[in-house]
């Protein structure tokens, strides 16, 4: 298994982002997720959480959008969840994408209420609307250890 | 009954210029801008100094400087007392124009030229993976390769299944925009000919469930837009005002799966949800400023660089109830022969996708003039034209007139 391709340590370095012969600048893994990434390296998926309002929330939250509250926690999310939509994507956008091609990105509703951006891997499938997912983690074509949703 | 803002202003200059893949001579986003400028002021017959309010859409991505709407405003040697760039994505070319209408009614200024240009479709190689790249999140989204089509993918995925919609209505939107790029000598698709709903359904898969056919062109060239903006008591002095009769704006989120973390708004309801957008508030203000409903309107551009995102835009607009986009269109309701005049350039779907799309509006004024020789809207009095961009973040709507009503 590959290493992931951020150094946490290191945000303010930057990634070079670039596609094809366009270069998009500079990526930094940002402080304020950091947590985020941290949990993915001990297979954790760690979630913002208000306990003014016990809430919880998309760990890129930097503020509580329901009292404001800037203490926001992080805690572990159980892992469940349910497709709320998704895509077969079968053009890439970019070489190494397209060799895992077609593959399904969609959006995770989780059991805690919040919603993520994932890959979905049919196990044993199919990838439909509301069908239960489950987390796993896995190096994506990006070369990034992501979380994951297997469903059926 | 039109509010105070209603009517109150009109475009008395309008310039474009436009390039084909084919023309020998390559202009920049910056030639563009500059010349379409120049020609609305011409157009206008103002003289330069006169403009003291100068908005420009976002930079364009194949000209990249820190401050573009200076770079263009050094151009054209004007000294405006309030520029800036309208960001908002798509929304932002009609933004420009709402912004002018304001700036105008101020009485601070006279004049307001409005500008967007973009020359990507000359410029840039890799338009799937540049796109993919700029639309999606760089730490939540991007790195799990999702391609624009993909991002819209999900809010097709939710409105054909929470509306019943079918990929034969998608389809027959693409076949509808195909038949009136047919008749624009510009259109990207012109030389392509008709299509049926079968060869929609039967293109190749790019993002289930849109086809190669659902999806835009990117515009194989280069357009810049220029309008110039004034009062109503200014406008009465110009030959053939244009009346702003209406105008609205909304944004919701600027990543996609994001907005699902929106909730407890107006617009989106209690719950968070991918189908309802900006757009319905958007027109809901439109057409609230001009006192005018959807049965007013002659002729209708929409920005839609997928064909499911045209039947949201038609319930959203007002002109069928939400979730009968479908059925509205299969009914022949934007048929080419005998439907409402919709997207009369061809749509993004055939003529391109350019940008920020303010052509569209530069089409409505030619329509409401007669002067869209081939493709002439007869009694076209009335346009509505929608900008949108973001993946369905931000949306404008504007609907401008011939005639000016109280």
């Amino acid at each position: 298994m590959s290493e992931p391709a951020i150094k946490l340590e290191d945000w303010a370095q930057g990634i070079p982002m670039r596609a094809g012969p366009v270069s998009l600048g500079l990526y930094q893994p940002s402080p304020e997720t950091m947590e985020y990434w941290r949990g993915i390296d001990r297979r954790e998926l760690m979630l913002r959480h208000c306990d003014h309002c016990n809430r919880f929330f998309h760990p890129k939250r930097i503020v509580c959008s329901d009292c404001g509250a800037s203490d926001l926690t992080w805690k572990p999310a159980s892992g469940t969840g349910k497709v709320y939509s998704f895509s077969e994507i079968h053009r890439a956008p970019s070489e190494a994408f397209a060799a895992g091609a077609p593959y399904i990105n969609g959006i995770v509703r989780l059991t805690e209420g919040v919603h993520l951006f994932t890959r979905f891997i049919p196990d044993p499938g199919p990838v439909k609307i509301d069908a239960p997912a489950r987390l796993d983690f896995r190096v994506l074509e990006s070369k990034w250890m992501l979380p994951v949703f297997l469903v059926g | 009954m039109a509010s105070r803002l209603g009517y109150s202003a009109a475009i008395v200059g309008i310039g474009r210029c436009m390039t084909k893949r084919e023309d020998a001579e390559k202009l920049t986003a910056l030639q563009l801008g500059s010349i379409s400028s120049a020609n609305a002021i011409k157009n206008a017959g103002i003289k330069r100094g006169q403009i003291g309010a100068f908005f420009t859409g976002r930079c364009p991505t194949s000209y990249r400087t820190l401050q573009y709407n200076q770079t263009l405003l050094n151009e054209l040697k004007i000294a405006p007392v309030f520029n800036t760039e309208v960001t908002a994505h798509g929304a932002g070319a009609l933004g420009t124009l709402e912004l002018g209408v304001l700036a105008v009614n101020s009485g601070l200024v006279d004049y307001a030229l409005c500008v967007t240009n973009e020359a990507s479709g000359v410029w840039l190689k890799d338009k799937v993976g540049q796109n993919a790249a700029g639309e999606s999140n760089p730490q939540f989204e991007a790195p799990f390769g999702p391609t624009t089509p993909s991002l819209y993918a999900q809010v097709a995925c939710r409105y054909m299944h929470e509306y019943g919609a079918t990929s034969e209505m998608l389809a027959k939107v693409a076949v509808e925009n195909r038949n009136w790029a047919l008749t624009h000598p510009y259109a990207a698709m012109r030389n392509r000919g008709k299509i049926t709903i079968d060869d929609v359904l039967n293109s190749r898969m790019i993002a289930s469930p849109l086809h190669l056919l659902d999806c835009a062109v990117n515009y194989p060239g280069g357009i810049s837009t220029a309008f110039i903006v004034t009062r109503a008591e200014l406008a009465k002095n110009h030959e053939n005002p244009t009346w702003i009769a209406g105008f609205g704006q909304q944004t919701t989120h600027e990543w996609i799966s994001e907005r699902m973390g929106a909730y407890d708004l107006d617009v989106i309801g209690h719950e968070p949800n991918l189908t309802n957008t900006g757009c319905a508030t958007a027109a809901k203000q439109a057409y609230e400023m001009s006192g005018l409903k959807p049965k007013d309107i002659d002729i209708v551009q929409t920005s839609a660089p997928f064909s499911f995102v045209h039947l949201m835009m038609l319930e959203e607009l007002g002109f069928c109830k939400k979730g009968e986009g479908g059925a509205f269109v299969m009914d022949g309701n934007i048929d080419f022969d005998g439907g409402m005049a919709f997207n009369t350039m061809g749509g993004y779907l055939s003529f391109g996708q350019m940008a920020q799309g303010l052509y569209n509006l530069h089409e409505t004024v030619d329509q409401i003039w007669g002067r869209a020789e081939g493709r002439q809207v007869p009694d076209a009095d009335i346009g509505l034209v929608h900008g949108h961009g973001g993946i369905l973040a931000s949306h404008s709507v504007m609907i401008v007139s011939r005639e000016r009503a109280q």
